[in-house]
């Protein structure tokens, strides 16, 4: 019998603990990713276990890369990006550092600020998709008895509405997040730096200047490249709203992956927009990690 | 330089007061410390001087011009705080300017000042290096070092030393002191420790749930205590304390300890018959001679110096919660400790003698535990 406690035989206790954690990561995350990768080198239609595997190919990623069809949804992913990420992060750090005063029903504010987050993606999305329908959406219902608008905004055939109401929802849905995240980091900063700067003679925009953004700065860049790898990844959002259209116009490198592997059946292509959009997502959390680990230390 | 002036000062969170009737003036170069033990409201006192905390009531003026409603920013001093409060993104250099910066001076002048100030304090080999890159002296001399360049009219530290270890806190202690006399800046600092208290003050204020026991030198506050609490909170050991009645037989005015009687001075007759508390400090227990007899309990000895301890005869002890110190350090009230330097060899258990010079003994009234003159 091995006493686990004994120096010599802890760590094995340690492995002991972790290896159904590993086993379950490695079965439903290493597994697929591997198998992604295999079929994206194969001419695949319809991905089957227990067939006969074709031959290894780079006709997928030769297709990919000379197709514009992806370049133009990576180039909607890196709009998205852009916008939502920029947009999410400025409005859940405004909430943050709102929420983050004393005042009375902090705790409510705090509540219903985190609220978007706590609602179901479908859910969420399908209710918007009623709010933002062009013939009986309240939005359009708004936007004409207050003489904003003459006639109803498409929102789901024109593809400037199209991506601003993508655009609309992400954000709405990813604020709260990052609001909560920030909150914690807020939190963290000591009182004192601001009572320091206060002394020194700091007013409120030096002290936000010179004490919470660089405090904030490390948890920041967190919540950006969370915000980044849920825009690369997110489907349901746009799935429900736009299915990907108008013309593509809201299509991004998740849309595409789902459409050419469960629309039109290409799985081998599919697989190789998937992997491709990995690399990406793998080199940009690299890389803004280790800029915002060298901001910290 | 300037002088600070509390007229009135109070304090209250909601129904609490945490400071009530706060009046005092600090002269012009003073090293003034407020000590007292946690939640006394030292740092609350200090905080309201430095703009960080409103006033309730009263007003605080430095250099004779009235600050109450000015920004901290605005009342022209410097702080130093218990953590440091560096700013963990700036160098050493940036950090000892930034104060300047926020005011406005130009850069060469910035940077001046901030070498002239490293050169004091012995930083200039820092200066590029960021806080984290120091050890906890380095970091309370940049905190030390901001200050200073500003050339305020006052410095304000909270507790700058309880972060150091004991050795540094006694080095970096006269390092304060010697720098505050070479710049000659009116001080004030808070401190819960009264050793650091009686060490560097010219003025020493005593306070205790947001009250003033006491203001005066190190010399005046050990020598007359105006109560129990200051009696007891100054002095390390502490004082010792005991009950027994005044009595006056024949003219001859004393108490007794443990059967004994022990002189007072005959300016206490009008009081015979009245119970009081009496208190004498270690270092003024005269052993080997005298008509008070105890058994030693512990003998503790320091090399050259040794702590005696003995137990308060039976029904003449005082207990904690009529002592009022809610303090960390329990006072074991049963017992008392004599501090002595002579050459005779103390066992634990032997009988001794002793006698409490009848010039050294305090008196407290046993309600009001105001000391009797």
């Amino acid at each position: 019998m091995i006493d686990f406690s004994s120096p010599r035989h802890r760590h094995k206790l340690g492995y002991l603990l972790v290896a159904p954690a590993l086993i379950l990561m490695a079965l439903i995350i290493v597994y697929p990713i591997v198998m992604s990768v295999d079929i994206s080198f194969q001419d695949v239609k319809i991905a089957r276990i227990g067939v006969d595997r074709k031959p290894w190919t780079f006709e997928n990623y030769e297709w990919l890369f000379t197709s514009a069809k992806f370049y133009q949804s990576l180039w909607v992913t890196i709009k998205l990006l852009l916008v939502v990420g920029g947009a999410a992060l400025a409005i859940g750090f405004a909430t943050a550092l709102l929420v983050n005063q004393k005042f009375k029903g902090r705790a409510l504010a705090r509540l219903l600020v985190a609220l978007p987050w706590a609602v179901p993606e479908v859910v969420a999305v399908v209710i918007w998709a009623w709010m933002l329908d062009s013939s009986f959406g309240v939005l359009n219902w708004v936007l004409l008895s207050s003489g904003i608008v003459s006639k109803p905004i498409a929102f789901a055939s024109d593809p400037v509405a199209a991506f601003a109401s993508i655009c609309f929802v992400m954000i709405w849905k990813g604020y709260p997040f990052i609001c909560i995240m920030l909150l914690a980091g807020l939190q963290s900063i000591p009182e004192e730096q601001y009572q320091a700067a206060s002394v020194d003679g700091a007013n409120v925009f030096q002290r936000f200047l010179h004490v919470t953004i660089p405090n904030m700065l490390p948890v920041l860049g967190v919540a950006f490249i969370m915000t980044a790898l849920w825009v690369f990844r997110d489907f349901a959002i746009i799935f429900v709203l736009t299915e990907g259209g108008p013309i593509g116009s809201t299509t991004s490198l998740a849309i595409m992956t789902f459409e050419e592997s469960f629309k039109f059946f290409r799985m081998g292509q599919g697989s190789a927009v998937g992997v491709i959009t990995l690399i990406i997502c793998a080199l940009l959390s690299r890389a803004l990690v280790s800029r915002f680990a060298k901001s910290v230390n | 330089m300037a002088t600070i002036e509390f007229n009135q000062v109070g304090k209250s969170y909601g129904s609490v007061e945490a400071i009530k009737d706060f009046n005092l003036f600090i002269e012009d170069g003073e090293f003034c410390v407020f000590v007292g033990p946690s939640g006394c409201g030292k740092s609350t006192a200090l905080k309201m001087l430095a703009g960080l905390e409103e006033t309730t009531n009263g007003s605080i003026r430095i250099g004779g011009k009235d600050v109450t409603d000015l920004g901290p920013g605005k009342r022209d001093i410097a702080m130093v705080f218990q953590n440091y409060a560096l700013y963990p993104h700036y160098s050493v250099r940036k950090n000892m300017g930034f104060g300047l910066k926020m005011r406005g001076y130009p850069a060469a002048e910035i940077n001046e000042r901030v070498e002239e100030a490293a050169k004091i304090l012995e930083l200039t080999p820092y200066l590029d290096r960021r806080p984290r890159a120091l050890s906890g002296g380095q970091r309370q001399r940049v905190a030390l070092g901001r200050a200073i360049v500003r050339e305020p009219a006052a410095f304000l530290m909270d507790e700058p030393l309880s972060n150091l270890d004991a050795k540094l806190r006694v080095h970096t202690r006269s390092e304060i002191v010697k720098l505050q006399r070479r710049l000659g800046v009116t001080s004030v600092y808070v401190t819960h420790d009264q050793v650091e208290a009686l060490t560097m003050a010219d003025k020493i204020v005593v306070m205790k749930l947001g009250v003033i026991q006491q203001v005066g030198s190190a010399d005046e506050l050990f020598e007359n205590p105006c109560n129990l609490f200051v009696a007891g909170f100054i002095g390390s050991p502490g004082m010792n304390f005991f009950r027994g009645a005044i009595q006056n037989t024949d003219g001859r005015v004393f108490t007794t300890f443990g059967g004994a009687q022990v002189p007072l001075p005959d300016s206490l007759a009008a009081r015979a018959g009245k119970e009081a508390i009496f208190g004498i400090r270690p270092e003024h227990i005269v052993m080997g001679q005298g008509n008070l007899q105890t058994e030693l309990s512990l003998v503790e000895s320091l090399g050259t110096e040794k702590i005696l301890h003995f137990q308060v005869p039976a029904g003449q002890t005082i207990d904690n919660s009529e002592f009022e110190m809610d303090d960390e350090e329990d006072r074991d009230a049963e017992s008392m400790r004599a501090r002595i330097i002579d050459d005779h060899k103390y066992q634990n258990g032997e009988t001794v003698n002793m006698d409490f010079p009848k010039s050294k003994i305090h008196v407290f009234d046993i309600e009001t535990h105001a000391a009797i003159k």
